[in-house]
């Protein structure tokens, strides 16, 4: 174990007994008792003794434990007794705790991972890439954005990490022919995982943290249809991703004047490959469609979930691979967040700042760049779940007329953290993108800040302008 | 990155592993380069190092050598349990069709290159070779992406389950 993991395990061990030793005036026992898993997780999570997945099963496990009706704590108590008792608070169900391991958010990202999987499966991503690039020709200014278009699409419905490995080494032949001193290595090299980071923002789907959003804001009353989070995410992609190309071709300029990338692969034409473009087609267009046929889109996702299984084009072998960890990951966000409310915890740590001296859109833009700051040391889900509590409460005491309403501030976080990309730990992409050893991380840290400031510019914009009439 | 794995080179004239030892010089960055001068030397060491935490993940041998041919070599070094899984190129001029027939059935060779050779070639075939080794061991490719062969790379990545979104 490194030296941050340890501490992270003393840390999460400490906060977990404090509450036990420490009496916090207008808490509740079973707000200590959240008190105790919040600060486990928080630190398990920030420092990763554990890995991550594995810190939010404790979290699931531990909300059976201390604050269900199976477990040691309340088991066999009456709920009207606790709920006297203890300020309001009645017993949990386990079985609600343990189901957030199928919540419907978590169901529509399965049927995502489903889609994604069997897209590299059938070579999808490659043949998809090679027919998007061919419009933008061979100077560098042009495949640069090509790549950062195709890239950004593919991640806004396969994970960015995926994404970013796959046109990583699309341009890696090319770069190890260009001239040790051109900077436009570092563009191509920067370009693919901030695409992928962005393009993850457009669909419910595109990254985790996406998930804990629509999680918190359904739980808070509205729950953002994939329509709805696409008409609203996608225009902020689309700046987002020009300014990001505009920002990096200005910062590497090229010294090669001709780019072309050997892509040698043809469309699979097998029986099952051609049932997964059917069975792709028809879902992506039921999803966009869920505000005519009502059908939620979480629900849709049991579509391609059933007829890939059904024709066999997903085997149990395939099934085996899906990053089930993942799912896992959120859940345990989900199951947090629960505690946190129903506890009441999240009222009392909201309570101790006095929010009535900040404007909504202060607010606002303080969540945002709370979001991208942290998120740039830790995992973007876990950066998510650990605000999202907190955005949650104030957006419901704010009212719901308020600009800093839940699901505004939900996104503010959820998409801040995907904006987060300075340091090649601050996600996947960019630890592959640092992998190929043509950037250096003083190149990655002065484009990622830069990219970091307009995002959050741009959330803040588009809230406030556009983003606000659309929930209401 | 810190090296966790080993190209044993074997030739007994000094000046020819010089210059293998040269050509190789791109992948020092990712893997421990050792030069032997003969069979024996290499034995001595990985019967040393057997305890210790560095792998062999190629051979690249010399035929003609005093005491143990190259040959015979790569077919002993199939016993030792550390080696196992190393890939094995012959580089030499002066192996019958007998001897690279039993290194290929006996020694399970990867590779023959024959003397004398140019840089890129020998880069080229190590190149492949430490990709094959890599996948074959199921490692992380991530940390070896400046040496490995960018074809086999796109693969690799894409099917590493231990890349997700987090």
């Amino acid at each position: 174990m490194s030296t941050l993991q340890k501490l992270g395990l003393i840390l999460g061990i400490a906060g977990f007994l404090l509450p036990f030793l420490i009496r916090f005036d207008d808490l509740s026992f079973p707000g200590h008792l959240a008190l105790s898993i919040f600060l486990l997780a928080a630190f398990f999570w920030m420092l990763e003794p554990i890995p991550i997945h594995a810190t939010s099963l404790l979290v699931i496990l531990l909300g059976v434990g201390l604050l269900s009706g199976a477990g040691p704590v309340f088991g066999g108590m009456d709920p009207e007794l606790v709920f006297g008792m203890h300020g309001g608070f009645r017993p949990g169900s386990a079985a609600a705790y343990v189901g957030t391991l199928a919540n419907p958010i978590i169901i529509l990202f399965l049927g995502g991972f489903m889609l994604a999987d069997a897209a590299v499966k059938f070579d999808f991503d490659r043949n998809v890439t090679r027919v998007l690039m061919k419009p933008f020709g061979t100077r560098p200014k042009w495949i640069l954005l090509g790549l950062m278009t195709v890239t950004g699409l593919l991640s806004a419905f396969m994970s960015n990490t995926a994404t970013t490995a796959m046109m990583m080494t699309v341009i890696l032949p090319f770069m190890s022919t260009m001239p040790s001193g051109d900077r436009f290595k570092v563009a191509l090299a920067l370009s693919i995982p901030f695409a992928a980071n962005i393009g993850g923002m457009a669909t419910p789907i595109g990254s985790p943290p996406n998930a804990i959003v629509v999680a918190a804001s359904a739980r808070a009353g509205h729950a953002i249809s994939f329509g709805e989070w696409m008409s609203m995410a996608l225009p902020l992609v689309i700046v987002a991703m020009l300014a990001t190309w505009w920002l990096l071709y200005r910062m590497h300029r090229p010294t090669v004047t001709d780019i072309r990338l050997r892509q040698d692969t043809t469309w699979n034409r097998s029986r099952k490959a051609k049932l997964f473009y059917g069975v792709f087609g028809a879902t992506l267009l039921l999803w966009v469609t869920e505000s005519w046929h009502g059908v939620s889109s979480n629900y849709v996702a049991l579509v391609p979930i059933t007829f890939l299984s059904v024709f066999s084009v997903m085997e149990p072998s395939d099934l085996r691979k899906l990053p089930w960890e993942v799912l896992w990951l959120v859940a345990g966000g989900i199951a947090l967040g629960i505690y946190m409310e129903q506890t009441r915890l999240s009222d009392w740590m909201v309570g101790l700042i006095d929010w009535s001296a900040f404007s909504g859109v202060v607010i606002l833009g303080m969540f945002a760049f709370i979001g991208l700051l942290i998120s740039n040391f830790m995992s973007n889900t876990v950066a998510a779940t650990l605000l999202m509590p907190l955005a949650i409460t104030i957006g419901l005491s704010q009212g719901d007329a308020g600009i800093a309403n839940p699901t505004l501030l939900a996104l503010m976080i959820g998409l801040g953290t995907s904006f987060a990309m300075v340091l090649p730990i601050s996600t996947p992409p960019n630890a592959i993108a640092m992998a190929t050893g043509v950037v250096k991380t003083s190149d990655m840290a002065r484009s990622g800040l830069a990219v970091g400031l307009i995002g959050i510019v741009l959330l803040i914009t588009f809230s406030v302008f556009f983003w606000n009439d659309i929930i209401h | 990155m810190k090296p966790e794995y080993l190209i044993i080179c074997v030739e007994d004239e000094p000046d020819v592993l010089d210059a293998v030892l040269r050509d190789l010089a791109p992948f020092e960055s990712h893997f421990i380069i050792e030069g032997f001068g003969s069979a024996d030397s290499v034995r001595d060491f990985l019967t040393a190092s057997s305890a210790g935490t560095l792998k062999p993940a190629l051979f690249v041998c010399d035929h003609m050598m005093p005491g143990t041919t190259g040959v015979d070599f790569l077919v002993d070094v199939e016993t030792f349990g550390l080696a196992a899984g190393a890939k094995k190129m012959l580089l030499t001029g002066q192996a019958g069709l007998l001897e690279t027939v039993k290194a290929v059935n006996q020694g399970h060779l990867d590779y023959y290159l024959a003397k004398p050779w140019t840089p890129e070639s020998l880069q080229q075939a190590v190149r492949l070779l430490l990709t094959s080794f890599i996948r074959e061991q199921d490692l992380n490719p991530m940390p070896y992406m400046g040496v490995l062969d960018p074809a086999q790379l796109a693969d690799m990545l894409r099917g590493d389950r231990r890349l997700t979104d987090r």
